[in-house]
């Protein structure tokens, strides 16, 4: 009798338990069907409103970050609707329609990004997608959109090499970052550098343009060293740094194996002073997560940083920290996916006061040469190539967590896709109108920076 | 207990006595003392995080999965008690094994209880939990990166050796020697529990013999739950102790689970001193090759010399022969 109840609890809560699962993954995929409008306020989208999808994780190990691009992207799109912010003077709505975002959660998994942005492409029909974080995730997805011939907007500082007509790249590209870090470090700091990251594919190609450029201008990398994704223990990584005595540590580790080094970095003794870190993917958010004695006197090479003094930052800063709270920090990252939303909208604005459709050809046509005062500085969609006129900034972290701008250029920096130090002369020049031929060029010839 | 610390002490010693020879002609072998030393690191965190899973599955034949969470949720505790009362670090340590361990009595309660026997289903049900855990945690403190302080009095590091300009060539940072110690501390009054209590007996009888110990008159139901809420509470104090190495998040267990089994399987689980050996064989031999190497490859070395080791001795190093 006893083991008869036992069996029947026992298949009980199996049942309860699949319902449960099946519950979540409805859940998960419930979120696909359009949720209207941004972060709660269910206002009234009007007339025939505009279909953009949102592909961000807000679960699983990239969340983290995904959430805060989400975060940023709700607070443009909040701003377009309502008319307020950079969009004051252009009415509620992109010429009198709002925008319907529709919001998928790819759970951190990359083959979710493929099989999202095609429900998304295929059955929410969206006109455009604003959304992806890691270079995984960009190239599970870049098949997606090239085959179905739709667009991205993809927001992140990354390796180069790619130059696709579908996807708009609004973070730096090599020579935005990469270009201006090295020299800086090897002038200020030595010639030797230590260059570690996380192991996958940004990273890796980040740090071999990051050694052509070092060893270009008579450096040397004494050493090159990889942690699993997600690794925080440091240990054995700060033992070689230790033994190799670099003048300066290069690092792109990403995600929350950043605060685990920099703390473990400080820990085991080595100062800022003796053996500075130069870091990519450092931001206020890893720095506001390890707490900003440890990467006091570090550094970073970003296009945006969140004491950058013009008024549209000021703006930028306090709007956020009233949508989302008086704790919250914005970074580089962030302002991106926020100028981005900016791009895409001027560009439908363009497209519906020529009168024509919305779909692929026009907004791609109408998004080249956008311009746009973002809270980094006046910025611009590159005609040519998709991707955007960054400003290029270096700057030293200071006690209270925040940035102290040391190098800026003066203006935007023109962005160049494909690392000159690996291949040299090679550029992208899509034709107009774009008929998605091969865009890469090769010139064979230096390339000289370009400048808003 | 006293055998690992003299055992460790022994390599210490060694390498410092081989080291005054070297001390001219290399300069690796001082970089490898340093890394060894240092390994004591890496070793103390899997002691720590593998002690609570010993007792769960060792003892308890629960496969929990969820462990990973009850580490995360420790850390959580240490966060919570250190931005809302500005608490020391060590003394938040009682509040994290008091709610971890009330957790993990609950969770026995309504799940684990009913699976006994199962593997497979508590294996299942214990990772559908830490689900479950990682979403609330999620949705009660989003999913930002949360940062605890270590104690300022346990910063700087132990320098054994210094050359000739003052540089530090072996040292190691006073929280990793913290960390040892209190695996070390957490390990002997586990042992002294199982060991030298009538509650202990009672565990190790339940264990071997359920029905007869019901006979006997002991109330396997209690003692089932007490041992379970024992083992998340030792999860919840590692989750406390390793936080300030690294940043609080909803999905951090997940990082240390893979490691923790590691070190349960090869040490073997019929004693509780097979958890020492265990992380200090993983954590000294992932910390040389990976010194030799990198990082990456020495976790593929290591991962492999455990999945041979289980081939051919699936019951791990250090087992008591039984009678079946």
């Amino acid at each position: 009798m006893s083991r008869f109840v036992r069996k029947t609890s026992r298949r009980k809560f199996l049942q309860y338990s699949s319902l449960t699962v099946g519950a979540g993954v409805l859940a998960a995929c419930g979120n696909t069907s359009s949720k209207s409008s941004s972060s709660g306020s269910t206002a009234d989208l009007g007339e025939n409103p505009i279909k953009v999808g949102v592909l961000y994780s807000t679960t699983g190990s990239i969340a983290i970050v995904e959430k805060s691009l989400q975060d940023a992207t709700f607070l443009a799109i909040d701003q377009i609707n309502n008319g307020t912010g950079p969009w004051a003077n252009n009415g509620a709505g992109i010429a009198g329609r709002k925008i319907q975002m529709v919001v998928v959660n790819p759970n951190s998994d990359w083959d979710l990004y493929n099989q999202m942005a095609k429900r998304l492409i295929d059955e929410d029909k969206v006109v455009a997608v604003l959304g992806c974080y890691t270079s995984a995730s960009r190239k599970s997805v870049l098949p997606v959109f090239e085959e179905k011939d739709s667009l991205l907007y993809y927001p992140v500082y990354y390796e180069g090499n790619e130059c696709s007509s579908n996807v708009i790249y609004t973070g730096a590209a090599p020579n935005q970052q990469i270009t201006d870090s090295v020299p800086y470090a090897y002038k200020n700091f030595g010639p030797k550098g230590f260059f570690i990251g996380s192991d996958y594919i940004y990273p890796k190609e980040s740090n071999r343009i990051a050694r052509a450029e070092l060893e270009n201008i008579g450096g040397q990398v004494v050493g090159d060293e990889y942690a699993a994704l997600g690794t925080t223990e440091f240990i054995t990584i700060i033992n070689k740094i230790k033994a190799a005595k670099p003048d300066f540590v290069l690092s792109n580790l990403v995600g929350d194996s950043i605060p685990a080094f920099y703390r473990q970095y400080k820990d085991a003794g080595i100062k800022a002073e003796d053996i500075p870190i130069m870091a990519y993917p450092t931001t206020e958010e890893e720095i506001q997560a390890m707490g900003p004695e440890f990467s006091t006197g570090h550094y970073t090479s970003f296009n945006y940083f969140q004491t950058v003094d013009t008024p549209e930052n000021k703006a930028f800063v306090d709007e956020f920290k009233a949508m989302f709270g008086q704790n919250r920090v914005t970074n580089g990252v962030m302002e991106a996916a926020y100028l981005q939303t900016f791009f895409m909208a001027q560009a439908m604005k363009k497209v519906l006061e020529e009168g024509d459709e919305l779909n692929t050809a026009t907004i791609r046509e109408a998004t080249r040469g956008q311009e746009f005062n973002a809270p980094q500085g006046r910025v611009k969609v590159d005609p040519d190539n998709y991707h955007t006129y960054l400003h290029s900034r270096i700057a030293r972290w200071k006690e209270d967590g925040q940035a102290e701008i040391v190098f800026s250029t003066d203006s935007a920096v023109k962005p160049i896709p494909w690392s000159q130090a690996l291949y040299k002369g090679r550029i992208c020049v899509h034709p107009t109108p774009d008929d998605r031929s091969n865009p890469t060029k090769e010139t064979g010839k230096d390339l000289e920076p370009e400048f808003l | 207990m006293f055998h690992c610390i003299s055992f460790s002490t022994g390599v210490s010693l060694y390498f410092l006595a081989q080291e005054e020879a070297e001390v001219t002609t290399g300069i690796d072998g001082l970089a490898i003392l340093n890394q060894l030393l240092n390994g004591f690191g890496i070793v103390g965190v899997l002691l720590l995080t593998g002690l609570g899973l010993a007792i769960t599955f060792g003892v308890m034949r629960i496969i929990n999965l969820a462990h990973g969470e009850f580490i995360m949720l420790g850390a959580y505790v240490t966060f919570v008690m250190q931005s809302t009362f500005q608490m020391d670090l060590l003394l938040t340590i009682p509040f994290a094994f008091i709610v971890t361990a009330a957790i993990g009595a609950v969770v026995e309660f309504i799940i684990i209880r009913r699976l006994y026997g199962n593997p497979l289903e508590t294996l299942l049900a214990t990772w559908g939990l830490g689900i479950v855990l990682q979403g609330i945690v999620k949705l009660l403190f989003t999913a930002q990166l949360k940062y605890v302080k270590a104690p300022a009095y346990l910063s700087g590091s132990l320098v054994l050796l210094s050359d000739s300009s003052g540089a530090a060539r072996v040292a190691i940072s006073y929280y990793r020697l913290f960390i040892v110690l209190v695996g070390l501390a957490l390990l002997g009054i586990t042992m002294f529990l199982f060991y030298g209590t009538s509650w202990g007996r009672q565990i190790r009888a339940v264990t071997q013999n359920r029905d007869m110990s019901k006979c006997l008159g002991v109330n396997t139901q209690l003692i089932d739950m007490g041992t379970f809420a024992y083992g998340c509470g030792l999860a919840g104090i590692a989750g406390t102790v390793i936080s300030p190495l690294k940043s609080v998040a909803p999905p951090m267990g997940q990082d240390y689970l893979v490691d923790a089994w590691m070190v349960v399987v090869t040490g073997g689980v019929d004693r509780l001193v097979g958890i020492l050996a265990g992380s200090f064989l993983i954590g000294e031999s992932n910390a040389l090759i990976a010194f030799l190497l990198n990082d990456p490859l020495a976790r593929v070395i290591v991962l492999t010399a455990v999945i041979v080791l289980i081939r051919y001795r699936p019951e791990g190093l250090f087992t008591v022969q039984k009678r079946v």
